[in-house]
């Protein structure tokens, strides 16, 4: 059997640490699920736990999938994603199920069993990307044809979407439908990515002189521009102020990763805010947030509703929370919160696990972080680095603009938590993200094309030599 | 308190404190990542151990030090001197990119050669690697790591 392997190039490596930290998880869902069934039941009892089983089985697979190719990956981010999606099963089935009802097969599905699904798909696709993707030239390669797919997409939303919630976000293309926003925040990094690693050396260096100040290069400031008019026209036509607030966050990271200037953040700022204040003073859907956002109690049957309820689901949580299944999600099948399951998951789990549960949450967001910028500090070559940052900012930071919308630290945008929410295209596309930097992290992955540093460090040998130095002095 | 709300009030604790004690786990990680991280700079990357050298300069069995950059050939001015009538001047170059080692050929007149397959370009090789540089065979190792 091993030999069969190596002879095929597949070399079979344990993942320690993964396997133990999925054991913490399997463990900790375990008492999570025995605490929900236990409340609802009186007594202490396991119930139903026949989709709990088949999302630990599933881990379990995946695992070994890792350990028998013999991927070098990362062995944390895959347990960190685990446990939020765990936590994501757990609360999906503590909530009213008739939130969601959707036919599968002719079989009326709820909202627990629906995210099973989605979870177990979006997994498959994270260990199908961290499995097979062994190259990043399809991405690095048609950096333009990304970009132009993803504003067909943009576009296509415009002219087709539906609307939900007030947000022209949801694209049916015949039985299935999708909010594109998701996917289009990967195509921006893949883009980004692409076109920085490429002029990066330009966007750090380059000075362009207007009077007796120094600039830095302006034509290559034009996608700045162009960037912030994305976001204003997703807000304007999409009225979807999170998924553009989350794509010129991104943005601004990813330039200042690039290129360590400050000039181009606080460029980026004052467009935000010069932004922000003309979409204020145009549209009425963004001072309604705004307003909201400032004193909900203004109007505490229409507008606030929502985060007024949020704040009171905070103050029943308390710090240890009221446990899984005793907390006020609902008033019969009505969910106290409105979007209790996608945008407002985060107020349901802060008011049965507490503040102490929310904040666990948030540091598995932190985990995640710190993993994905480990990988893209010890990435092979600039575009893969700015890669691996990309995505990560595109996870944590979703899950902060969200979690500080629920908290009422920011205005209310609508975007998912990643990983909890309820939803298809957030679970598959987030999948695909933690798969995409598991690859990045492999060291068996290609190697980078050899770019134009190879020949630098070879000139560089030569000035060495010519100046009769060592050549760690001339790189250094 | 009845033995049930005892232990459903365990259980729901028990539910938040192992999402920490999976915390714990990560950090003990970190913290020894960061440790060898520490422990690993300062010192050589890895070795190139000379396995066979038939003019014995170096000699066969002499352990290498590298940085992240080597260049090898004749030329005294090198990082790594190779004095074998099959070596050019400047023959191959060596690198340590993020995380994985690189050999590349520098326009030498017999070639830079790896596990018996001739260099073109650059071409990544792992630890237990031999490298062919003229006559000089050497095999890339891990450094110790006490």
């Amino acid at each position: 059997m091993t030999r069969a392997l190596y002879r095929a190039g597949i070399r079979p490596h344990l993942r320690m640490r993964e396997l133990r930290l999925l054991v913490v998880v399997a463990v900790c869902l375990v008492f999570g699920w025995v605490s929900l069934e236990s409340f609802r039941q009186g007594q202490i009892a396991i119930g139903d736990a026949a989709s709990l089983a088949m999302y630990l089985v599933a881990l379990a697979v995946i695992h070994v999938a890792f350990v028998v190719t013999g991927r070098r990956m990362d062995q944390i981010l895959f347990p960190t994603a685990a446990l939020l999606a765990g936590i994501s099963l757990l609360v999906m089935n503590r909530l009213p199920q008739d939130l969601v009802v959707q036919s599968v097969a002719g079989t009326e599905v709820a909202l627990g069993p629906l995210q099973l699904i989605w979870i177990l798909l979006g997994f498959t696709v994270l260990a199908a990307f961290a499995i097979f993707v062994r190259s990043d030239g399809w991405l690095r390669r048609y950096k333009y044809t990304w970009a132009a797919a993803g504003i067909c997409l943009l576009l296509l939303v415009f002219v087709l979407g539906s609307v939900t919630g007030g947000a022209r976000l949801t694209l049916r293309i015949g039985p299935f439908s999708g909010q594109p926003s998701e996917l289009l925040k990967v195509i921006l990094v893949v883009f980004l990515a692409g076109y920085l690693a490429e002029n990066r050396a330009l966007l750090a260096t380059g000075n362009t002189r207007v009077g007796a100040y120094t600039v830095p290069p302006l034509p290559y400031l034009l996608p700045m521009l162009a960037m912030w008019g994305i976001a204003l026209a997703i807000v304007i036509v999409q009225r979807d102020l999170g998924a553009a607030l989350l794509y010129f966050l991104v943005f601004l990271g990813l330039l200042y990763v690039a290129t360590r200037r400050a000039v181009y953040v606080l460029f980026g700022i004052v467009l935000f805010l010069v932004g922000a204040f003309l979409l204020y003073v145009l549209f009425t859907h963004v001072q309604e947030r705004i307003n909201i956002w400032i004193n909900p109690f203004a109007d505490p049957q229409g507008a606030g509703y929502q985060v007024i309820r949020a704040l009171y689901a905070y103050g029943r949580g308390g710090i240890l929370g009221t446990g899984l299944g005793a907390g006020l999600p609902s008033v019969g099948s009505v969910p106290s919160i409105p979007a209790i399951h996608t945008d407002f998951v985060f107020a349901a789990i802060a008011e049965e696990l507490g503040m102490l549960g929310a904040l666990a949450v948030l540091g598995l967001y932190l985990v995640i972080a710190e993993r994905g910028f480990r990988i893209a500090s010890a990435a092979a070559d600039d575009f893969r680095a700015l890669l691996a940052t990309g995505l990560t900012l595109v996870i944590v930071v979703q899950a902060f603009i969200i979690a500080g919308g629920n908290l009422r630290v920011l205005p209310l945008t609508g975007v998912t938590l990643p990983f909890i929410s309820y939803g298809g295209s957030s679970l598959l596309v987030n999948g695909a993200v933690i798969g995409l930097l598991l690859a990045l992290s492999d060291r068996g992955v290609e190697p980078p094309p050899p770019g134009i540093r190879p020949n630098a460090v070879v000139r560089a040998a030569q000035r060495a030599r010519d100046m009769g130095g060592r050549i760690e002095e001339a790189l250094s | 308190m009845d033995v049930f709300t005892i232990s459903l009030w365990a259980l729901r604790i028990g539910f938040v404190l192992l999402i920490y004690a999976f915390f714990a786990i990560v950090a003990r990680a970190l913290w020894r990542d960061l440790r060898a991280g520490v422990a690993g700079s300062g010192r050589a990357l890895a070795r190139l151990l000379v396995v066979g050298s038939p003019e014995g300069r170096p000699q066969a069995g002499t352990s290498l030090a590298l940085d992240a950059v080597n260049t090898m050939g004749r030329d005294v001015n090198n990082s790594i001197v190779l004095d074998d009538s099959f070596v050019s001047a400047d023959h191959a170059m060596l690198t340590f990119r993020g995380r994985a080692w690189y050999v590349e050929d520098r326009g030498s007149t017999n070639g830079t050669w790896l596990n018996g397959q001739r260099v073109e370009g650059l071409a990544p090789l792992g630890y237990g690697d031999e490298v062919q540089v003229g006559q000089v065979r050497m095999r890339l190792e891990r450094t110790r790591s006490e």
